[in-house]
């Protein structure tokens, strides 16, 4: 660790909104040369947005950044390249067929010949660079060939290529890792660092933060409310920053006792290892699905809704069991979903709002209901009734659903199951980008569903929204379904606790969290 | 005013069009015949258009178009030359047709290959078993009266064909805005995952999309055929590009940005008039497809620049 006790980079009461979400409330960063940072905390605390303001993508709207002591502006991605600091995004940026040394030279002025690019030069450089960090990584095939680890070594090698690197950010690279390629990405940074380089290094794996980095900054709501060297705090400790919530927003409705079973699932097969999860939700609970993002919680959520195939398990719905891959079954027997992603997944934009509202239930907008003829006027209609149950703030119902705000988008997904009666709905992350006032009218939607008997199965990363709405919560992390709380037991620290868990560390935990059992 | 010119802008320019070639040629060009000329000019390149607008409506694109037109054309007088009967060799065309569309469109959906390249390699495949047929050469011969009266003459005063034009167009016109497999195929060529997730069904709308163009292909290479009294093994070369051309224009009017069957009408009026008008007025056949060219551009160039300015 070269020049140790030198701050290198300096943030301080850095602050930035999004119209009228806080997204950074006044955060401070200090990263030293040639050490490995871990910048943690839960979804949404504002880590992301952080690295997009070192990044230069987006510009602060108070506090400064310091680089050696000196201010700086980082007024673009140009920028930010100049002063030496390097992405490493967990979405790989990488040309498939491409070898690892032509993919390092992506955007870097290739070294010449005369007009020809000089490729035993390239190569050279990127061997000299492989040999401090990877040595075992194979420079001469493509790149699609390679395992995601080594794709991580190429680009932390691509980071290095060009201008002098002082910085390199690198945002979950384990997240998709097996444990054995994992160590490797690990040595690789540790290398890194001893060459003087500073690594800010985000990871939901407590146990490899505690393992390979040598301070940490816990962020939380937009601010930092810890940090401090690593040997100075335990996992409990950081767990306890990262939540850290005293109090519980709106109360949970626990559905009566005698409620009949909505939804069976029974060993659906899920997660990378060949786990499967069984649960049961009753008519009327909101069942909340927690876990980082990675956990597979939306892929779960799809495979319940039909929209990817299993081999193996169960789902029943009211007794009917619904096969897999068979979107149509849920649907006649009274399932409706609200994916996460609204613009890719929900909404036709190209399609006006009546037509978003009657895509699932077309048989509803019939001139008569023995012809499959679409009537305009039913559609209107239909329209008008969503608008005035959900209140939806909209023109003409002929426009473009875009023309409406986010909160108002999410509304028409809703709207579109209207009008059947509701026996499961599936919520993938209800209230993402949708401001104050319409998170608290799909929560109260969302409770009115399942009011009427609907048994209600919901993912979210927003603590205060799975506190809010769901009695019982189930944890997944690493694929797995790690903790089911409820009662005394449900709380955001506990909830937390169960998502960081890896798997590989389930047997040591402790025996407060109560675990799912398969039978 | 700008949303007036985005939305009837194509109408108004084939209406300036017509106006401009109805001055430049008074005598030849405004006449009452050369109109109804140009509609019968017009309803085969229109049909297979239509057929266009039922495959970009999914958001697709079928390339076997050409080839489609012209297997229709061979396989009939193939089938007549059999002594097969002329009703039934109709329907064995478009059950073939259907059949080459039901193949397309399974592959693009379920497997969901580009359908560029699905159609390209159907094409080729299509192309492949019309030459079979015909040995290479044009076909002519053996063609009954009453399957050339399809696409001959007139009825009370109008060309039998542009009768083809307007059944097709306003069975498509239904299909397409007002029964609920419409609503499906705008849905998946909107936003095919959105479509799924809410419970549209994708390959079977996919491929009825894609059998209906074929279909309408071959119908248009059996009326090429009734009308001209033989069957070349390349006859659709022409109508690939030129269908599209109409479906592109016609998505810069009515509707913004989607394929539809007003706007494909529109679309086709305009490429034959301007063909029609540049031939009376003795420009070359080169010169026509430059001209040609360069509307279509500024169609959709006027469009882009009006969405982006928004």
């Amino acid at each position: 660790m070269a020049q140790q006790g030198q701050s290198f980079l300096s943030l301080r009461g850095v602050k930035k909104h999004f119209g009228g979400a806080k997204a950074l409330d006044g955060a401070d960063l200090l990263v030293e040369a040639g050490s490995v940072h871990s910048l943690v905390g839960e979804n949404g605390a504002g880590k992301s947005t952080l690295i997009k303001i070192l990044s230069g993508l987006i510009e602060p709207d108070a506090g400064d950044i310091l680089i050696d002591g000196q201010p700086v502006e980082i007024a673009g991605v140009q920028q930010a390249e100049a002063l030496g600091f390097r992405f490493i995004h967990q979405e790989l940026s990488l040309v498939p067929h491409f070898t690892a040394v032509e993919n390092a030279f992506i955007g870097r002025p290739y070294p010449r010949k005369g007009p020809f690019i000089d490729r035993r030069a390239m190569r050279q450089a990127i061997e000299d660079t492989a040999r401090d960090i990877a040595p075992d990584l194979p420079l001469d095939i493509p790149v699609g060939q390679m395992t995601t680890g080594q794709k991580q070594l190429v680009e932390i090698i691509r980071a290095l290529i060009g201008a002098p690197a002082r910085l390199v950010v690198m945002d979950e690279p384990t997240a998709s890792l097996s444990d054995g390629e994992a160590a490797r990405l690990h040595k690789a940074v540790k290398r890194l660092s001893d060459t003087g380089v500073a690594v800010i290094f985000i990871s939901h794996r407590l146990d490899e933060v505690m393992e390979i980095c040598d301070s940490f900054t816990v962020l939380r709501n937009g601010c930092t409310v810890g940090a401090g060297r690593i040997n100075q705090i335990d996992r409990a400790g950081l767990v306890h920053l990262m939540s850290g919530r005293e109090e519980v927003l709106g109360a949970a409705e626990t559905p009566p006792v005698d409620s009949p079973v909505v939804l069976k699932v029974r060993d659906l097969p899920f997660g990378t290892c060949g786990q499967s999860v069984s649960f049961d939700i009753c008519a009327g609970e909101i069942l909340g699905l927690y876990g980082l993002v990675g956990a597979g919680r939306s892929s779960l959520m799809k495979l319940i809704w039909g929209a990817a195939p299993h081999a193996g398990g169960q789902i029943e719905l009211d007794g009917v069991p619904l096969r897999p891959g068979r979107i149509g079954d849920r649907i006649s027997c009274g399932a409706a979903y609200v994916p996460e992603d609204r613009r890719n997944e929900g909404l036709i934009t190209s399609r006006s709002i009546a037509d978003n509202l009657a895509v699932a239930h077309l048989s509803q907008v019939r001139a008569r209901p023995q012809m499959p003829w679409t009537s305009r006027r039913k559609m209107a209609e239909r329209s008008a009734t969503v608008q005035s149950m959900l209140s939806v703030k909209m023109g003409s119902p002929w426009h473009g659903p875009l023309t409406l705000s986010g909160g108002n988008q999410q509304k028409l997904l809703f709207g579109r199951w209207f009008g059947e009666p509701t026996r499961l709905l599936i919520l993938d992350e209800p209230s993402r980008g949708v401001d104050v006032g319409a998170k608290a009218e799909i929560h109260a939607l969302a409770r009115q569903f399942a009011r009427d008997g609907a048994a209600v199965l919901m993912t979210t990363s927003d603590m205060d929204e799975l506190m809010a709405l769901s009695a019982r919560v189930l944890v997944m992390a690493g694929g797995d379904i790690t903790a089911e709380l409820s009662g005394n037991s449900l709380t955001p620290a506990r909830v937390i606790d169960a998502a960081f868990q890896h798997q590989s560390e389930i047997s040591d935990t402790d025996s407060q969290t109560e675990k799912e059992t398969h039978a | 005013m700008t949303s007036f010119v985005r939305r009837y802008g194509t109408l108004v320019a084939l209406l300036v069009i017509i106006i401009a070639f109805s001055i430049a040629s008074p005598i030849a060009f405004g006449t009452p015949n050369n109109l109804i000329n140009i509609t019968q000019q017009m309803t085969l390149l229109a049909i297979v258009a239509i057929g266009a607008t039922l495959v970009m409506a999914v958001g697709e694109f079928d390339l076997s178009t050409a080839a489609v037109v012209s297997f229709g054309g061979i396989f009939v007088v193939f089938l007549l030359k059999a002594g097969v009967p002329a009703p039934l060799a109709c329907l064995a065309v478009l059950a073939a047709a259907g059949v080459f569309g039901a193949v397309s469109g399974f592959i693009v959906a379920r497997f969901e290959v580009l359908s560029f390249i699905t159609t390209l390699a159907v094409g080729t495949i299509i192309g492949g078993i019309t030459f079979w047929l015909s040995d290479g050469a044009t076909l002519f011969g053996d063609i009954p009266v009453g399957f050339r009266d399809l696409a001959r003459g007139k009825i009370s005063g109008i060309p039998t064909l542009t009768f083809w034009l307007i059944g097709v167009a306003v069975v498509a016109w239904v299909v397409l805005d007002k029964v609920e497999i419409g609503r499906r195929l705008y849905a998946i060529g909107g936003n095919r995952e959105a479509a799924r997730l809410a419970g549209v069904r994708i390959v079977s709308n996919t491929m009825v999309a894609f059998i209906g163009s074929a279909m309408l292909s071959a119908l248009v290479g059996m009326l090429l055929t009734a009308r001209i009294g033989s069957a070349n093994p390349t006859g659709g070369g022409g109508f690939l590009l030129s269908a599209y051309a109409a479906v592109f224009l016609g998505m810069t009017a009515f509707r913004e940005g989607e394929a539809n069957v007003p706007g494909t009408l529109v679309g086709a009026a305009i490429i034959a008039v301007v063909g029609n008008g540049l031939t009376i007025l003795g420009v070359s056949t080169f010169m026509q497809d430059i001209i040609t060219g360069m509307i279509i551009l500024a169609a959709v160039l006027v469009r882009r620049t009006g969405t982006q300015s928004r």
